[in-house]
This record gives structure tokens, C-alpha cells and sequence, in this order.
């Protein structure tokens, strides 16, 4: 089914190129792409994590004067499986949007598959793709537009763990400096949240309900929303570049990509329904640069986000509320050859809720530090992220060598600390250091 | 007899230095020779090719292939690069800002395509090496021009380059602030005075020891205009030597405002 849609599509474009330019736009196909392996061990468990080889290659051809085609495909293979165990269902996906899984150890993805043209002024880009947000780095306020897989928690690059949307992306500009951007997304793809056997299973109770003790405890499919028009995702943003500054003003009224895990509670049995619930996004980002210093801030209000609650009498187990977040950053770059960067993020509930296993107020910090030797050949980066409200945080060193022009090598490690019932903190058996090959093509 | 010799003595070294202020007074001034750089035609606007070769003090190299595009909108100009070519850097993008008046700090951004995300950059590092090049941000905006106001300069010379005759200009940034700004306390320059530009570049670095040379190796006229083809830059310190070579300049295919915004660096070519 699913393949059969991309088939189609892949056809009805075809049929349009070679209409409007018999044959040349294959000839003018452009193949580029990497090859990526990376091999991860994690100490306290004495054990390999993963193995996996990444293929990507990349076609771009134009299929007329002002329309081009890109398509991204992504092959991976990973000899351990610990990461995503077994034969693992893909129903949080849109059927246009699921991976062909091949036994347990292989998947490949149509990654991307759109069509770049302009009606007037008008920019559009058309197809599966990744539209991302926000000026943040490593914290999501706005950057929700894509769903993501978690199958390597948030240790994944974003580019590769984001899950590319069949959408209606269009550009207008307004005046000079100003445009605005209008989405329509009608592929119901939610996140990828990884099975309980999974390394990176979400265990702590801030996500996930805890059963009392001798309950039998049944998760039901979830229920995903099928409609592509009722269901569909749609947002705005309007982004004017007004003396000095980079402002956008963004909308999005979209499903929540992670399930809400309503609960009943039976004779002996707890059964959770997974569904997934609307909500408006409203938001905004400022950047500009000082001197040495660039300042970049994010700010959102959801109006709808839930809860897991401790609460024994509530009736579902979850607790609704508005939620606003912010993150203000500032990059320092007075140091040659050196990057630093710190965020601070705050996440506040705006509704009074009982018993829910987050805090009010919610406060993460994140201090970046890069540094470049011999030309950007060798690059040294730790990344730190910190919970204020748990005390628990990941702290990720890298260094990065540019071999030749298309071979990059590094090693690196993810190390969380903290409690285990923290965000960061449930992962602390899976500290891992890894080292990893790209070839580009 | 010693009398004699020395009023001999002293006439010859009158001799000398009359020759040489005379020969000084020849010499053009330098700001002036500057300023006729600056003024060289450079086109409206162009699109060009620019492959870039870095090579390491043990000579393992490094390539990449851009597509860049310049307009100017008054006097203030707005140069994109985008990345093509290889594979890890493709579709990195470059786009800055370059305002005439020297009160408002240009405005760069930075596309780096592993995060999607335009990244607001700080322009107040000059000096700071563009991507891995040995050419400073400084050099990829001036495009063989020189910040007027940046030095102070003497014309100390003429000397001949690959046959070609040049005037010898000494520049001399004009505050410590500025020569850590630029990372470089003073250049010389060798000025082409018949097509007003600047053949080679000698860079000294905030001791005063030789950092970097830049030399101008294949200069055409392209639609009118003289144009840099291959520029090579040595740095002395490092050993590390970039490569520049420009290819298919286009200056009369109009270039489209649209290309000069953060939607056109997310879209790529």
C-alpha cells in the first residue's frame, strides 16, 4: 500500500516531467549521498549497542525551468536490533509514511520526496519533507511541526531522528524582507516512540503510568487519527528581518505527536488507550547579533497539553493544560576558532492540575562548547544538557576529523547522570561511546 | 685632506637622498591607489562558480564546490554561497549583509543543513578563517577591495610581478582595535596600476611576523570587467595554502532578489 501510493506518485510526477520536457530531466539527474556506520558500546552493560550502517543517497534533477525534484531514500541496517527489537509495528505512521521493514534488523524509508516550484512569487515545495521551526538547539518549542523517532531517545541527530511529512509548503513574500509561510499537512504521522524493550525505553513516571501493585496492566492499539483532511495538521508563520532582527510569529493548530495515555482502571486490570488530541501552537522567535555575541530566544503557548498523574482518583489518569515554554540563548563567538553557547529553557503549566509527575515550572539549562583546529579539519564539541528541577542531564562529548573532503571520522560519548526517574536519568545504564565513519558520494 | 674627503662624503649623501625624494614624489599615494581599487567596476551583480582546494603542510587536500551570487542595492551589497559539493557539506550555505555605512554592522547567516536551520552569525570576527579556508570573512566580502578606513597607507615602491609592473603599498591598520579585529597589524599591497588591482598581499600578524600572502594568479575581463579567476593564499604560519579558482562569472544574467534571504538559504540552489 504504502509503496504502491509513493509508486504513484513517483509516476504522476514522471508523466508531468517528461509532458513538460520530454526526457531531459532524467538525464539530468544529479546522484550525491553517504554512507554512514557508527558502532556503539555501552559500558555498563559490557555490551555493543548498535552497529548500523546507513546508506543515503540523494536524486535532484530539474523537471522543468522552474521546477526541480529531490528524493532522499534511506537504507539502514543495524546488527544488534537493541534499539528497536523484533519486528516493531509502524501504527503511529500514516501509511504513506511507514518504513519497509525488512526482518528485524533492516529498514528503508522514503526519507524525502518533493517538488520545488514558484507560482509568481510564490514559493512551493511539495511532498514529503521536514519543515523545522524555532531557534532553539537541542530543545523543541517550536520545532514540532515534524514528528520525530525516538529510538535513540534525542541522542540522534535531529535531520535523521525528524520524521519527514507529506505537506503543502508555500512561501509568499510581503514586501522587502517579509514572508509567510502556509502549511497543510494531511499525512497523520505521529512520533516513533520506542517499544518497552527497547534501549531507550521510556521508563520514568513523568511519561509513563505506573500500575498498582498486582494490577494487570493491558495497553490497547493506539488510536490514530486516519482522516487527511479532518485530521490534517495546519500552520502559519509569518518571518520579517526588521533592523537587525529576525522575527517570526508562528502558528500551528496540530495533534500532539505523542500519544495521551488515558487509563481505566477494571477489577485487577489497568488498560491504557493511547489517543492522540488537538491542540493550537502560538509562538514566536527574536534573534540578532551583538558584537562578539548572538542572541537567539523562542517563545510558545500550547493550549492543550496532558498529564500523567499520580492522582488515585482521577478518573483517566491524565490532567489537561495549557502549556508555555520558552528558551532564550546566546551564542558567543569572540574566541577564534571557538563557539559557545548557553540556553536556558523554561516550560510552565498554566491551569491548576493535581498529582502530575512534572513540576509547574521546569527549568533546563544547555552550554554548548565547539572548538575547530587546523582548518575546521579536526573539531571538538561537548554538548551539556541539565535538568534544574531534577538534577539529571546527558553530557556529550565529540571530536570529529575530516580525513579527506567526503570521509569524516569521530568518536565520541553520551553519558546521563541524575536520578532515575528523570528524564535523562532513566538511561543511565545506556552511557554509550561510539565511533563512527561517513563517506560522501 | 680629510676635510675634503668629508665634504665629498657629505655631498654624495645629499646626492643620495635627493635622488630618493625624487624618487618618492614620483610615487603615487597610496590612499589614492586604494581608493581606484575600490572603485574598480565589479558588475551590478554575478553568479559564479567557485571552487574552493585547501591543501594541509603535509599536502593531503580538501575540496569543495560552491555557486555564489552578489548584488549590490545601492551601496550596500548582499553576496550568497551555497555548498554543492561534497557530500557533508552540501547545501551548507553562506548569506551576509554588507552595509555601506561603517556605523551598522553587517548582518551573516549560516545555513547548516545536518540542523535545517538558519543560524544567525556574529559579523564582529573579521579576521576569523571563513570555513576551513585561509581566507578571513574579511576577504570573502571585500572581494580584492580594501576597508578604506581600516589602515593608513604609504606608497613605498614599485616593483614588477609575473611581468607585470605594481606600486608597493605599505598599509597599516589604524588601531590595535582594528588589528585584532582584522587579526593582522599591517599589509602590503601590490597594486596593478593599470587595471587598479591588487596583484598580491603580504599580511603580518599582531607581532609583526609574516602571516599569510595572498597572490591574484589569473585575472580576465568577463563582460567588461576584470575579473579574479585564481587567487592562492599561503598562510606562513600554519602551512596550510587555499586555492580559489572562479569559473562560468556571469554578470549580465540578472540575479533574483529572492536569492538574498533566509527561505532561499533553507530551499538550496
Amino acid at each position: 500500500m504504502k509503496w504502491g501510493a509513493i509508486g504513484f506518485m513517483l509516476m504522476l510526477l514522471s508523466h508531468a516531467a517528461i509532458a513538460a520536457e520530454a526526457e531531459s530531466w532524467v538525464d539530468k539527474i544529479k546522484v550525491s549521498g553517504t554512507v554512514e556506520t557508527e558502532w556503539a558500546v555501552t559500558p555498563d552493560q559490557g555490551d555493543s549497542q548498535k552497529f548500523e550502517t546507513i546508506i543515503q543517497p540523494e536524486f535532484n534533477t530539474d523537471l522543468t525551468d522552474n521546477a526541480s525534484l529531490t528524493a532522499i531514500l534511506r537504507l539502514r541496517a543495524d546488527a544488534y536490533d537493541k534499539l528497536e527489537p523484533g519486528s516493531r509495528d509502524e501504527d503511529s505512521r500514516s501509511p504513506f509514511s511507514r518504513r519497509l521493514l525488512i526482518g528485524d534488523n533492516v529498514d528503508a524509508e522514503l526519507r524525502e520526496f518533493y517538488v520545488d516550484t514558484f507560482v509568481g512569487d510564490t514559493s512551493l515545495r511539495l511532498g514529503k519533507q521536514q519543515i523545522v521551526w524555532g531557534q532553539a538547539d537541542g530543545l523543541k518549542v517550536l520545532d514540532v511541526v515534524n514528528p520525530q523517532s525516538f529510538r535513540e531517545f534525542i541522542l540522534d541527530e535531529f535531520d535523521d531522528s525528524r520524521i519527514p511529512l507529506w505537506t503543502v509548503n508555500g512561501s509568499i513574500p510581503v514586501g522587502d524582507d517579509s514572508q509567510v509561510q502556509l502549511l497543510w499537512i494531511p499525512d497523520t504521522t505521529y512520533h516513533d516512540l520506542p517499544e518497552r524493550d527497547g534501549s531507550y525505553a521510556f521508563t520514568t513516571s513523568r511519561l509513563v503510568p505506573l500500575a498498582p501493585a498486582g494490577f494487570n496492566v493491558v495497553i490497547n492499539e493506539e488510536d490514530r487519527p486516519t482522516n487527511i483532511f479532518s485530521d490534517s495538521d495546519v500552520g502559519a508563520r509569518f518571518s520579517t528581518f526588521y533592523e537587525g532582527w529576525d522575527l517570526t510569529l508562528n502558528y500551528l493548530y496540530h495533534y500532539n505527536d505523542a500519544p495521551v495515555l488515558y487509563r481505566t482502571v477494571g477489577a485487577g486490570t489497568v488498560t491504557i488507550n493511547p489517543e492522540y488530541e488537538r491542540t493550537h501552537l502560538i509562538g514566536g522567535t527574536a534573534s540578532n547579533a551583538f558584537g562578539d555575541f548572538t542572541m537567539r530566544s523562542e517563545v510558545g503557548y500550547s493550549t492543550n497539553s496532558f498529564f500523567v498523574t499520580q492522582n488515585a482518583t482521577d478518573i483517566d489518569g491524565i490532567e489537561e493544560s495549557g502549556e508555555a515554554s520558552y528558551v532564550i540563548g546566546l551564542d558567543y563567538s569572540g574566541i577564534t576558532d571557538t563557539f559557545l553557547s548557553v540556553q536556558f529553557f523554561q516550560s510552565v503549566l498554566t491551569d491548576d492540575v493535581e498529582g502530575v509527575t512534572r513540576d509547574d515550572v521546569e527549568n533546563t539549562v544547555t552550554f554548548l562548547a565547539e572548538r575547530t583546529f587546523v582548518n575546521e579539519i579536526w573539531k571538538a564539541e561537548t554538548l551539556f544538557i541539565h535538568s534544574l528541577n531534577d538534577g539529571d542531564g546527558v553530557i556529550r562529548p565529540k571530536l570529529n576529523y575530516e580525513y579527506a573532503s567526503n570521509i569524516n571520522v569521530w568518536v565520541g560519548a553520551d553519558i546521563f547522570y541524575g536520578k532515575s526517574d528523570g528524564l535523562f536519568g532513566q538511561f543511565n545504564n545506556e552511557d554509550r561511546i561510539y565511533v563512527g565513519f561517513e563517506w560522501g558520494f | 685632506m680629510k676635510m675634503l674627503k668629508t665634504t665629498l662624503l657629505g655631498i654624495a649623501v645629499m646626492a643620495v637622498i635627493s635622488v630618493g625624494s625624487a624618487f618618492a614624489a614620483d610615487l603615487p599615494d597610496g590612499r589614492s591607489l586604494v581608493e581606484r581599487v575600490n572603485a574598480l567596476d565589479e558588475g551590478e551583480h554575478v553568479t559564479r562558480n567557485l571552487h574552493m582546494k585547501m591543501i594541509d603542510r603535509h599536502g593531503k587536500e580538501r575540496e569543495r564546490d560552491t555557486v555564489s551570487f552578489r548584488k549590490y542595492y545601492g551601496d550596500d551589497k548582499k553576496t550568497v554561497i551555497f555548498y554543492k559539493t561534497p557530500s557533508n557539506v552540501k547545501d551548507t550555505a553562506f548569506l551576509t549583509f554588507d552595509y555601506k555605512n561603517e556605523s551598522v554592522d553587517d548582518d551573516q547567516w549560516l545555513y547548516l543543513p545536518a540542523m535545517r536551520k538558519v543560524r544567525r552569525i556574529s559579523a564582529s570576527d573579521r579576521g576569523d578563517y571563513f570555513l576551513g579556508t585561509d581566507f578571513t570573512y574579511e576577504d570573502i566580502k571585500k572581494e580584492g577591495k580594501v576597508a578604506i578606513e581600516d589602515y593608513t597607507y604609504n606608497t613605498v615602491g614599485e616593483e614588477t610581478i609575473d611581468g607585470t609592473k605594481t606600486y608597493k603599498v605599505e598599509a597599516v591598520t589604524v588601531d590595535a582595535k582594528t588589528a585584532k579585529e582584522l587579526g593582522h597589524s599591517k599589509a602590503i599591497i601590490w597594486i596593478d596600476p593599470k587595471i587598479n588591482l591588487v596583484r598580491k598581499s603580504l599580511y603580518y600578524d599582531l607581532n609583526g611576523n609574516e602571516l599569510k600572502t595572498l597572490i591574484t594568479k589569473e585575472v580576465r575581463k568577463v563582460d567588461g570587467i576584470w575579473t579574479r579567476h585564481v587567487l592562492d593564499v599561503q598562510n606562513h604560519k600554519t602551512g596550510h595554502h587555499t586555492i580559489f579558482t572562479f569559473s562560468e562569472v556571469d554578470y549580465k544574467t540578472p540575479v533574483e532578489d529572492r536569492r538574498f534571504n533566509q527561505q532561499s538559504l533553507r530551499k538550496g540552489l
